[in-house]
């Protein structure tokens, strides 16, 4: 695929070894770069998409090509955590960044901090598309300074509670979603119904997997979060995690959790196995439950205690090292506009980042049999609206492993739970 | 019988070091071959099941694969030969010839080894932009045409095995640095560098993060290709496995094959030291 | 590091007399005495200078800094970042668990291998088949390793627990503590280069002379007494080398305990399993470039002298036949 004239260039000039080696040692500099892009007009473009995995965009590339005949679209796929490293190190030397990336919103706090390393998306306009954004979801896509536009949204993680009807039925719980969404308007009644289950004598099911993504989900609920509007650290002054902190606590003290870090194979397995009956559930988890084969209607949805939220979710945004910004501003606009999103959320289930579509029939009446048809347009979508805008600070994912690995020491290792908020407090500190 | 009843020990430990061996890979077959539900069925299935030939077709849709083949092969082979001799020039000197400087540089030598890799990896990198070479297997085969591994362990290993008697008969047979290298150093280095060829040949084929990095999976390594298998938030074991199954099944009928050449050539040169 | 001089000086110059007559083919002689050792090793040293000395010199640089990747202004700090590792209480606690790890990895791993080549350094039947057995956990990658290994050190669905189970023994969550995630990661680390260690013995094995076993053999050795009367002493330098490599090997372990904690890069809640690799890597996704390389100049002083003091003891154990 080496369309870049350049590197052709190399091919043919690099056979011997020997030369290269005195050309790396004596520092000699590199046949200079054939920028044969930007000079010629209406030339052909190539524009390499690198996303962490199948977005399902091929059939949105035939569309694009259609109005852009000069444009041809390779797309570059990583697992997940090199993707963005790789990003890093890519924008750190300043060579070899795809023209347009993907970032998830685990990662995206990092590069908004470095706003002179991608094109400003308002340079080319797309200022314009504020308004049809969910309100935080627009601001995720801003750089640190709150001015510059580097990235629109794609999908985003609506959350919800997953829960298995036949545990619940067993403890002698409510088993209908409105009725088990019911149980829990608030964390607190969550615990207390956590409580119930236990009394209700479920064997060898715990209540639920961990407490460190329902502390994450509490703590993304609130008004501010590990950082405050001016990136200043308020891990240790904010009563909300805090708060946070100590219903994860109590959750440990009352024996609801199966002592499970999410995503290791206990467990992957143990949804399958139903060890567990709730857990925190972004609308891409569904898709985790799914490849694990429970089987249809064992798992279920409700919604999420204390009202809306969101997990994950991702931007696109242009690199400064691409040749051919305005046609990565364009190809970023187009996968992004209502009918891109639309297409993808029937074909890929990514739930949508522009509100106008959450009335659209095939959102809002979508019902996935495999859940026993949970409305699940509907529930996603409502809990992304519901959520406010938090500030993101610039180590937000590092702080909330220090206090999420806090109280798997409770867990696990019976720290005391004031020793254990002390030790991740002083751990979050830290990080700089 | 004391022999024979040692023989039927010997046998015994060999056969029981070979199925623990093989246990682990067996059970990455079963798994690959089923759905990520085996990983968590107690007792474990130990038969394949029946989805192996599906998972290894959704391998072959998702990435490159013939292309990653093709790119490994070329790299690891390159990278296997080129080791294998420069490695035994390097180790003879080492190991037999005098020059000023000999002991210091030895050291060095082996002091790169513990070079921590990780960090070299974004210095390496902006070599690589400067050479253009990102994207292209030269990033992954000049840097890797001889290692202080096998400098060191061709050193180690002709120091015995090299009679110096042999070479002061070769001296006066008139022979150059050149002929005795030919004539004596290589045929006696046999064995040892079968041995370091295919452990390089393995290493090379096995290699991740640098690859993963310099590299673009439109042009990938069989292991940047089976990176991108990946389903993006969660990591799809069984296609992984598939993937892994399918990339490692090339180098066992390697060995398998060639294995008995291999061998071989340790027996010979067992003969001749 | 004195690994091996070479036992008696090769090539003794020609007798003085002919000097003056074969001047020509004299002063090519001396060049190529003179000259091919370095020819020889100039490849390794080229590469070496193009691929592996900049990377070096440039940490070090960096390391002297505060210097966070993506950002382009980089403050002096002179030692300030050393003396905040040496500081730091993770710093030695990744020390730990990296002399841990490594030392539970590494001697069962090398006692195993030494008695494997011993075994397969005999006529044997299927011979081949069992030389590719042993090879055969190298050849796959780290990635379905550490997947497989998993299950089996898993908690709830794991073989190891399930089998301790039909024993009676209760379950054991092996990545939540101390030593038993340390086992674990060194199970998973012998398993996979044990066999590789036993092939690079065994073919110095091979080099050694067959009538040196006969003679013992036929003087009553036994089995053992061979082994470390006659193989261990002849095949000393690979020895030497096998233990080096193995420790630069054990102190560098990053990929195993990172899989095995699902991308923890703390190696668990209380970093229980995190190995100075892991360390530096943890500093490294929080972009703090000018740390992580301090960590890893650290982590090169320590394997000079750790691999040193294994030097030292490797070529202590005497008993020299010659």
């Amino acid at each position: 695929m080496s369309t870049l004239p350049r590197r052709r260039v190399t091919r043919l000039v690099v056979p011997l070894i020997a030369a290269s080696l005195l050309a790396a040692c004596g520092g000699e500099d590199p046949a200079p770069s054939g920028g044969a892009s930007a000079s010629q007009p209406a030339e052909k473009v190539t524009l390499t998409v690198a996303l962490f995995s199948d977005f399902h965009y091929a059939p949105l590339y035939e569309e694009f090509k259609k109005t852009h005949p000069n444009v041809t679209i390779t797309e570059r796929r990583s697992q997940f955590n090199d993707h963005h490293n790789n990003l890093v190190t890519q924008l750190a030397t300043g060579a070899g960044a795809a023209d347009v990336v993907a970032i998830e919103g685990g990662f995206i706090a990092t590069f908004q901090q470095v706003p002179d390393k991608f094109y400003n998306l308002a340079d080319y306009g797309l200022t314009s598309r504020q308004s049809e954004y969910l309100d935080w979801k627009w601001q995720l896509g801003l750089a640190a300074d709150g001015k510059t536009l580097l990235g629109l949204g794609t999908d985003v993680g609506g959350l919800a509670m997953c829960y298995r009807p036949d545990l619940f039925k067993k403890a002698g719980l409510p088993t209908n979603r409105d009725e088990v969404s019911a149980l829990w308007p608030t964390w607190d009644a969550y615990v207390e119904t956590g409580k119930k289950f236990v009394a209700g004598g479920v064997k060898d099911a715990a209540f639920t997997d961990g407490p460190g993504e329902h502390f994450r989900a509490m703590v993304e609920q609130a008004p501010v979060g590990f950082y405050d509007a001016s990136n200043n650290l308020v891990v240790a002054t904010n009563p909300d995690v805090k708060k946070a902190f100590d219903m994860g606590v109590s959750m440990i003290q009352n024996k609801l959790s199966g002592k499970l870090t999410a995503f290791t194979p206990e467990w992957t397995t143990g949804i399958a196995k139903g060890t567990f009956a709730t857990m925190v559930c972004p609308a891409w988890k569904t898709g985790v439950i799914k490849d694990q084969k429970p089987g249809e209607g064992t798992w279920d949805i409700a919604a999420v205690p204390g009202g809306g939220g969101n997990q994950g979710g991702t931007h696109l945004m242009a690199p400064k090292q691409g040749k051919h910004p305005k046609e990565a501003a364009e190809l970023i606009n187009f996968l992004t506009s209502k009918e891109s999103q639309l297409t993808l959320w029937k074909d890929a289930s990514a739930l949508p980042s522009l509100p106008a579509l959450y009335e659209d029939p095939a959102v809002s009446t979508y019902v996935n049999p495999y859940f026993g048809d949970a409305p699940i347009g509907k529930i996603f979508t409502d809990a992304a609206k519901a959520l406010k805008p938090q500030h993101t600070g610039p180590k937000s994912g590092d702080v909330l492993l220090a206090m999420g690995n806090g109280l798997s020491r409770v867990e696990l290792q019976n720290q005391a739970p004031e020793e254990a908020w002390a030790q991740a407090v002083a751990d979050a500190e830290k990080i700089k | 019988m004391r022999a024979a009843k040692g023989m039927r020990l010997t046998y015994l430990t060999l056969l029981g070091v070979a199925f623990f061996t093989a246990l682990p890979l067996y059970f990455s077959v079963v798994v690959a071959s089923r759905d990520n539900a085996a990983l968590a069925q107690v007792p474990p299935p130990m038969i394949p099941g029946g989805n192996f030939f599906e998972n290894i077709g959704r391998v072959f849709e998702t990435v490159p694969f013939a292309l990653a083949m093709l790119n490994s092969v070329i790299v690891s082979g390159s990278i296997a030969v080129a080791v294998m001799f420069l490695s035994t020039l390097a180790g003879f000197a080492f190991a037999k010839l005098r020059f000023r400087g000999r002991q210091a540089l030895l050291l060095i030598t082996v002091a790169t080894m513990m070079v921590p890799s990780l960090l070299g990896m974004i210095p390496l990198y902006m070599l690589m932009v400067k050479l253009e070479w990102t994207g292209s297997i030269y990033a992954l085969i000049v840097p890797g045409l001889v290692n202080a591994f096998g400098v060191f362990f061709m050193t180690q290993y002709l120091s015995r095995a090299l009679p110096t008697e042999l070479l002061e008969a070769g001296r006066v047979d008139g022979c150059t640095t050149w002929g005795l290298v030919w004539h004596v150093v290589f045929p006696a280095a046999r064995p040892a560098a079968a041995v370091l060829g295919m452990l390089t040949f393995m290493n090379a084929w096995n290699d991740y993060m640098w690859p993963l990095l310099v590299l673009t999976p439109e042009n990938p390594t069989v292991q940047v290709a089976l990176s991108t298998l990946a389903a993006g938030y969660v990591n799809d074991y069984v296609m992984g496995l598939a993937g892994t199954a399918l990339g490692t099944l090339p180098l066992v009928l390697v060995f398998a094959l060639l294995g008995k050449h291999i061998i071989g050539g340790i027996m010979q040169g067992a003969v001749k030291g | 590091m004195a690994t091996r001089a070479p036992d008696r000086p090769a090539a003794p110059p020609r007798p003085p007399g002919k000097r003056r007559r074969f001047n020509g083919r004299h002063w090519r002689y001396q060049a190529d005495v003179k000259g091919s050792p370095y020819a020889y090793v100039a490849p390794f040293f080229l590469l070496f200078c193009a691929f592996g000395l900049f990377p070096l010199l440039y940490t070090a640089w960096v390391s002297l800094h505060e210097w966070t990747l993506l950002q382009d202004e980089h403050e002096f700090l002179g030692l300030d970042n050393f003396i905040a590792v040496v500081q730091d209480s993770y710093f030695w606690n990744a020390t730990f668990n990296t002399l841990s790890i490594g030392f539970l990895s590494t001697a069962p791993q090398l006692l195993l291998a030494i008695w494997l080549a011993h075994l397969l350094n005999r006529p044997l039947r299927a011979q081949t088949l069992f030389r590719v057995t042993l090879l055969l956990p190298n050849v796959t990658s780290v990635v379905a390793v550490v997947v497989i290994f998993s299950q089996i050190f898993g908690r709830d669905f794991g073989l190891l627990n399930w089998v301790l189970s039909l024993f009676g023994a209760g379950e054991i969550d092996w990545r939540a503590g101390t030593g038993t995630s340390h086992i674990a990661i060194s199970t998973m680390i012998m398993w996979r280069w044990t066999g590789y260690n036993a092939l690079i013995l065994l073919a110095a094995m091979q080099a050694v002379p067959r009538e040196l076993y006969e003679a013992a053999t036929i003087d009553g050795a036994s089995n053992l007494t061979q082994l470390r009367k006659i193989t261990i002493p002849m095949i000393r330098p690979t020895m030497i080398f096998v233990v080096i490599t193995s420790t630069i090997g054990a102190m560098q372990i990053f990929a195993e305990p990172l899989l095995f904690g699902a991308y923890s890069v703390t190696g668990g809640q209380d970093r229980q399993y995190q190995t100075l690799a892991l360390f530096i890597y943890e500093n490294f996704a929080r972009l703090d470039f000018g740390y992580a390389s301090a960590i890893s100049w650290m982590m090169f002083l320590f394997i000079i002298v750790i691999a040193g003091i294994n030097f030292l003891l490797t070529s202590r154990t005497k008993g020299d036949l010659r």
